[in-house]
């Protein structure tokens, strides 16, 4: 039971198919380009963002990917961390994926900066302090560490270091999430952030995002690419992924829960789950509703939860769901209003606050840009699975006792 | 040193002459142009550095509008100086004053989460952060009169609601009226150390409009009001 005796192979990638998801995958790529350049030239201006929302839509696409990214590694983590050779045939795919979206998800935020060509300065000029100079270096240091874990991967002479740079690609995807949840976490000044839980409700995220993610790819890389695939051999992740959409609703039971326990922060609870906003609609409807009762009614179901359209469905949704969620969370906690005159009836302001919640909508051109991003992580996966061979073959399953039934 | 503002709650009239000097100068000087979005659309906004709120305090008759002007705080432990990855964000040791060096800013808006104050100014148009700089183009300048080398908006105010001075100095004119009127920080309890004070405002009897008792004149006049008016 060795994964030496898997095989692996590249994406063909000589059909007509191939080269029109990539033309199109790149046409993509090419629009959140224009659109970066045409925020670029214009300024912020012609985004939804103010001064009290300055994350908008791009930064839900980012944090999206990221967490994904971070999310998507587990399944390579199961099989070298957790020695489920059942794993092994996907843990080049999951690293691939690990790199190729996190790049992704970097390019839109470094995008959506204000000044974009001043990242060098991120680059060389540091504040220890903060912690978004910590994940500068957790973002840049997960690519090396992964990208040394597929090399270990694929070169059969550093077999030796396979399972300890599994476990550091495991540690260090953990540390990744908990710096993205902390970006949050550690603010005090907003409402809906300060609050230690952040992280590992992201960490949970991330998982749920990952899995989803892989399960679409994986299986659209066997039915584009005319690959052998049974819906047993899927059964095992979407038993992971419904699992993991426990968690995080779990966690975010706890967070509301706590957030209602403190009589402050009672409007904004009020606000993100039942004041009529768009943030409500998006949690009950596309969190909880399609993004977390549906897949999971879909997974467990004896029958639908065992097609693979079923658990396409499925891990679509969730996908919808978790930009749902990000969105309530990073937007809605912005729109909330800062709480600096508790009790107090502003009547009117130069900070335009009187209002119940500041309003964002988000600009054709953030949405082309977040769009922009998920092509350009999807055209590095389908370039990189074209390149070096990240797809196991499916005859080779049988050296890891796959029974008949998990392969066609 | 350690400078900053004491603005009187007391007599702020809320004007806005604070918020309109602070633009006409710092548009021009060194954190500049401050820009504006649609000035002469429906809706017009832009950079300010400077903003005032309006608020009731109290219920009829008892009640009393205070205006409430704010800007950055220059706080002593400001988190927008802790959570700025490059360092643009950063606090003058030899004054205290919390200045954003557009050279360095990357428009990363991260400090404008971290601001409890909402003091934050997003330049949608520079791509960068600004924020009060106390007029620190003004106030070190030699070719100005001593008299005048004091923030915009402290010059500007009509109603001498805003003061400007050491509060290192516990002589000098802001800790003198912190002292003897009961300045306070705004939100102390988040630990930030702002440096600006507010003077509370004094207690105020209550202005009663209606049963007021009324003189003879008073009486004659509103018969003769009455009589017109049939």
């Amino acid at each position: 039971m060795s994964k030496h005796n898997i095989t692996f192979e590249e994406l063909q990638g000589n059909s007509t198919g191939f080269y029109a998801l990539v033309g199109i995958l790149g046409a993509l790529v090419a629009m959140g380009l224009f659109a970066a350049y045409t925020m670029e030239h214009h300024g912020h201006v012609i985004t939804g963002m103010d001064n009290q929302v300055v994350w908008g839509l791009p930064h839900i696409f980012a944090i999206f990917l990221i967490l994904s990214a971070s999310g998507v590694l587990n399944v390579a983590s199961i099989g070298s961390v957790f020695r489920k050779a059942f794993y092994h045939p996907l843990a080049r795919l999951s690293g691939l994926l690990a790199i190729t979206l996190l790049v992704g998800g970097l390019v839109v935020l470094v995008l959506d900066l204000g000044r974009p060509d001043r990242l060098i300065v991120a680059m060389t000029s540091y504040n220890f302090k903060s912690i978004f100079t910590w994940n500068v270096f957790l973002y840049n240091g997960f690519i090396g560490v992964v990208g040394v874990y597929l090399w270990v991967m694929m070169d059969r002479s550093l077999q030796q270091f396979y399972r300890p740079m599994g476990l550091i690609a495991f540690i260090g995807r953990f540390i990744l999430t908990t710096g993205t949840g902390s970006i949050f976490g550690f603010l005090v000044a907003r409402s809906a952030y300060d609050t230690a839980i952040l992280a590992p409700l992201f960490i949970a995220m991330s998982l749920v995002l990952g899995m989803a993610v892989f399960l679409l790819v994986l299986i659209a890389s066997c039915v584009w690419g005319k690959r052998a695939m049974g819906i047993a051999f899927l059964e095992r992740p979407k038993n992971l992924l419904s699992l993991f959409l426990v968690a995080v609703f779990y966690l975010i039971t706890v967070y509301f829960i706590t957030n209602l326990y403190v009589t402050k922060q009672h409007d904004l609870v009020y606000f993100l789950l039942a004041s009529g906003s768009i943030y409500s609609y998006l949690f009950w409807i596309g969190y909880l509703a399609l993004g977390t009762v549906i897949p999971l009614a879909i997974l467990y179901h004896p029958i639908v939860g065992k097609t693979r359209n079923g658990i396409i469905a499925a891990a679509s949704l969730v996908v919808v769901g978790g930009f749902s969620l990000l969105y309530t969370i990073i937007i809605g906690g912005q729109a909330f209003p800062l709480e600096i005159f508790s009790g107090m009836e502003v009547i009117s302001s130069g900070f335009f606050d009187e209002r119940a919640y500041h309003p964002y909508v988000p600009s054709v051109w953030e949405f082309m840009l977040g769009i922009g991003g998920i092509s350009f992580a999807m055209l590095l996966t389908v370039m990189g699975m074209r390149i070096l061979p990240f797809l196991f073959v499916p005859s080779s399953l049988s050296a890891i006792h796959l029974s008949p039934e998990e392969i066609d | 040193m350690k400078l900053g503002l004491v603005i009187d709650l007391d007599v702020c009239v809320g004007c806005h002459a604070c918020a309109v000097a602070c633009k006409q100068w710092n548009t021009s000087g060194t954190t500049g142009a401050l820009s504006d979005y649609e000035p002469y659309g429906k809706q017009p906004s832009g950079v300010w550095f400077n903003r005032v709120r309006n608020f009731e305090v109290g219920d009829y008759p008892n009640n009393k509008t205070i205006n409430f002007p704010m800007s950055c705080m220059h706080c002593e432990d400001a988190a927008c100086v802790t959570v700025c990855p490059t360092g643009a964000s950063y606090k003058r040791e030899e004054d205290g004053v919390v200045l954003v060096d557009q050279d360095k800013c990357m428009g990363c808006n991260y400090c404008s989460w971290a601001c409890p104050y909402g003091a934050r100014e997003l330049d949608k148009v520079s791509g960068t952060m600004k924020k009060c700089t106390l007029c620190i183009d003004r106030i070190y300048d030699q070719e100005l009169a001593p008299e005048d080398r004091q923030p915009s908006c402290v010059i500007t105010c009509p109603a001498h609601a805003r003061h400007f001075g050491d509060f290192e100095d516990p002589n000098s004119n802001v800790s003198t009226l912190v002292r003897e009127r009961g300045g306070r920080a705004l939100m102390p309890e988040l630990g930030y150390n702002p440096t600006n004070k507010y003077l509370p405002p004094r207690v105020a009897r209550p202005v009663p409009t209606d049963d007021v008792k009324m003189d003879l004149v008073s009486k004659v006049k509103n018969w003769v009001n009455k009589a017109i008016s049939k």
